[in-house]
């Protein structure tokens, strides 16, 4: 394969695993948000390795068009989460959060 | 050589998300990883994602995050991470060893290459094959704009009981 395909892929891959490493261990709420959005450029980096190994940039893009909204609009109602969590619980913290709990 | 430097700057940023105490130093790191991620969209020949990317993405949402840090006042409160910090560059070792194994093994076990078949240029998949999804992403749309509307509204309720 070629050689920048497997640089995009192998950054991406890392980029993913930076974003779940900080969803796994961060407690506080914007972090989470920000490592969502550390995945999200990982996986734009996969579907980019993908659209160049099939030498299908138009289709890739067109995807990546559909993606970039929807992060967009993932990363507005996460932040204005956020906001109201800090207004209800004073914090940040997700271990206060508890109360979602069904 | 240039991807290279670009890629390992978005690495590099990302490890520094990782490790920064402010949030501000965080949502700026963000916006780079973006704007690195735009000039790499760029390079290979995709530019209508790449606008987007640099102005959505490295514009809006960065504005959205130094608006939330302000509202929630909180950039400098302290990293709260069930491992402590300076474990970060083993972690990242780590993922770089699961990396490599990951590329060996795609490099081993996917074709070198595969017969082009475009579907067209950007306008035509997005206007012509895809028109079908405009209306998905009208919806999604729509509902994040009604989604802050209500979290908001709620916002105002408990100012009229007050």
């Amino acid at each position: 394969m070629n050689k920048e395909i497997l640089l995009l892929l192998s950054c991406g891959i890392l980029l993913v695993m930076t974003g779940v490493y900080m969803l796994v261990l961060y407690r506080n709420l914007l972090r989470l948000i920000i490592g969502v959005e550390i995945v999200a450029k990982g996986v734009t980096l996969i579907f980019l390795s993908a659209g160049v190994y099939r030498q299908d940039i138009g289709f890739i893009q067109s995807l990546l068009v559909t993606f970039i909204i929807v992060e967009t609009v993932l990363a507005a109602i996460m932040l204005a989460l956020a906001v109201r969590a800090q207004k209800i619980h004073g914090s940040l913290d997700i271990r206060n959060l508890s109360k979602l709990r069904g | 050589m240039l991807l290279w430097v670009l890629l390992g700057l978005m690495v590099l940023l990302s490890i520094g998300c990782c490790i920064f105490k402010d949030l501000l130093y965080v949502a700026i790191s963000l916006a780079t990883i973006s704007g690195v991620l735009a000039l790499v969209l760029f390079l290979f020949g995709a530019n209508i994602a790449g606008v987007f990317e640099l102005s959505v993405c490295a514009g809006l949402i960065t504005v959205l995050f130094i608006a939330t840090v302000s509202l929630t006042k909180d950039s400098d409160q302290k990293v709260e991470t069930r491992l402590p910090v300076y474990f970060v560059p083993l972690i990242i070792l780590i993922f770089i060893g699961i990396d490599y194994f990951v590329i060996q093994w795609v490099a081993h076990s996917m074709p070198a290459s595969v017969v082009p078949q475009p579907s067209g240029t950007f306008q035509r998949v997005f206007w012509e094959l895809r028109s079908a999804d405009m209306l998905g992403q009208i919806g999604l749309i729509g509902a994040g704009v009604f989604g802050i509307l209500a979290l908001f509204r709620v916002k105002a309720k408990e100012k009229k009981h007050e």
